[in-house]
């Protein structure tokens, strides 16, 4: 077929098309003002939500990181005890370690939550004379101990992994040099574990901050308690999306911050500086 | 024996069903050199690791600078030390240096040689500094006393080890196959260290594989055998004319 003959006959010539044609453009304009009005009126819907609730959010992002931050301090402190007696030599120790471990890994956190919140009210006149009961009637601080005993638990293992990972030369050496087992642990083995096990521990600190997301169940108002708070006042579903907005900042700061913390732990890591 | 720096007398070893350390016996004074050697698994590194307790000994006496290492037995009739503080303080005067250097990997190589004169001898930090530069000064390593280990070559982390067991001031090193792990070309400068150790008159233990050290440096060679001191001497009897057979045909091969 001639190439040039291949437009059917009674085709249109392109330059005759209605590209202005005033309607169209009527239409359109309707279309984007309708799209803007709706933006719009989303968006003052959207600032007044966190005009009026947005208080609410920080509020629960300051719980929430409260609870993490006190609840990975004493369980990391806790962490180093449960490592070594689960490193200990004396068959008792270890065991009373793996149990504890066991435990704490094995059941749901919300369970542990519910064994110390309600449990404790089973065995209030013992808390009572022990002058405990402020402590465990607060939901609070109910949880704080579940989410410590919890992450000591975790942190213990993680712990003596990077306790296990140390080269023996290393802890030989020390031993070489007339260091007491204190003195050892202080200075050579430690040390050397907290930089083994920093990432691993940062992994730990991002699941500690969105396993506290459960605290809300008992009543506590963290960041995921004020969300479902909000919901039930104004029915925006979209305060969900800024509660895990907030979390994933956090975790997102969480890890550039953890990723300078494990370089400025392992100098040798880095090129040799001059003396 | 009196005078003498360090006597081992009749230690025995066993590893289960396995007996290392037949009774072997030395006594070394203030200066001598001994050089330890013999095939692999002779016993010659549990040897040395017996003496700092490293390994613990089944039995036998170890005095150094004429303390005896107390020892006791468990429940299981084990030898263990009977003070575990006496065991530190003795191991602080044996420096030892071991085949694969050990050295702490995160610390700088100044914080590795004042560590154990600081933490364990109780010396103040400049102090600690100021001696741990000179040793480092003679080890030909000051200008990397900032540097990790990681940083360093095979034969300089262990001149640093040679310098962070110095910097106690031990009366005894121990030197534990101290070139077994080095490239070929890095063994001559850990040995050029250790013959001014000698020089000096430091008193030193040496397992070694070097034979033109042991033959050169030594005051007295030990050929070790199946857990027994098989050939014992001057290095000019010892490598010249050996009494043993196995010594004889060892040194052939080695030589």
């Amino acid at each position: 077929m001639d190439p040039t003959n291949t437009l059917p006959p009674d085709s249109v010539p392109l330059d005759a098309v209605p590209v202005a044609d005033p309607s169209f453009f009527d239409g359109l304009v309707l279309f984007l003002q309708s799209v803007a009005g709706w933006i719009a009126t989303a968006f003052d819907g959207q600032v007044e939500l966190l005009g009026k609730y947005g208080w609410r959010l920080l509020a629960g992002l300051g719980t929430t990181l409260e609870m993490v931050g006190i609840s990975l301090a004493i369980g990391g402190l806790l962490a180093i005890p449960v490592a070594l007696a689960r490193l200990s030599r004396i068959g008792p120790i270890r065991a009373l370690a793996v149990s504890y471990i066991f435990f704490f890994r094995g059941t749901p956190l919300l369970a542990q939550i519910f064994l110390i919140y309600y449990g404790s009210g089973q065995f209030r006149p013992f808390f009572e004379s022990a002058g405990l009961w402020p402590i465990f009637r607060e939901a609070y601080w109910c949880t704080l101990i579940a989410f410590s005993l919890n992450t000591a638990a975790y942190t213990g293992e993680i712990l003596r992994g990077g306790i296990e990972a140390i080269p023996p030369g290393e802890i030989e050496a020390a031993r070489a040099l007339g260091m007491s087992r204190w003195l050892m642990l202080r200075r050579v083995i430690l040390p050397g574990a907290y930089r083994i096990a920093l990432p691993a521990y940062g992994n730990e600190i991002i699941l500690m901050i969105k396993g506290s997301a459960i605290a809300m169940v008992v009543t506590i108002l963290d960041l995921m308690g004020q969300t479902k708070l909000i919901y039930a006042r104004s029915f925006s579903f979209e305060i969900y999306l800024y509660a895990a907005a907030i979390y994933l900042m956090v975790t997102f700061i969480l890890t550039r911050a953890w990723a300078r913390l494990e370089a400025w732990m392992n100098p040798q890591r880095r090129p040799p500086r001059a003396a | 024996m009196d005078g003498a720096t360090l006597t081992v007398d009749k230690v025995h070893k066993r590893f289960g069903n396995l007996e290392v350390l037949k009774g072997i016996s030395l006594s070394a004074v203030k200066g001598d050199v001994i050089s330890l050697i013999g095939a692999s698994g002779s016993g010659k590194s549990t040897f040395l690791r017996c003496i700092n307790l490293l390994e613990t000994p089944d039995s036998g006496d170890i005095r150094v600078e004429g303390e005896l290492i107390r020892m006791k037995r468990d429940k299981t009739g084990n030898s263990v030390p009977a003070d575990n503080r006496q065991v530190d303080r003795i191991r602080s005067k044996l420096g030892m240096v071991f085949q694969s250097f050990n050295l702490w990997s995160h610390m700088t190589v100044l914080q590795n040689v004042i560590e154990a004169p600081i933490h364990v001898l109780g010396k103040s930090r400049a102090e600690a500094t100021a001696e741990a530069e000179a040793l480092l000064q003679r080890v030909g390593l000051a200008e990397r006393r900032h540097y990790y280990p990681a940083h360093l070559s095979g034969g300089q982390q262990q001149r640093v080890a040679i310098a962070r067991a110095l910097a106690m001031n031990p009366a005894v090193m121990l030197f534990d196959e101290p070139t077994s792990a080095l490239d070929p070309e890095l063994v001559g400068e850990v040995l050029a260290v250790m013959r001014s150790l000698a020089d000096e008159g430091r008193t030193m233990l040496v397992v070694t594989h070097e034979m033109a050290f042991a033959r050169d440096v030594s005051s007295r060679v030990m050929f070790l055998h199946q857990g027994k001191v098989e050939e014992e001497g001057p290095p000019s009897q010892v490598f010249t004319s050996p009494a043993s057979e196995r010594c004889r045909q060892f040194l052939a091969k080695h030589l």
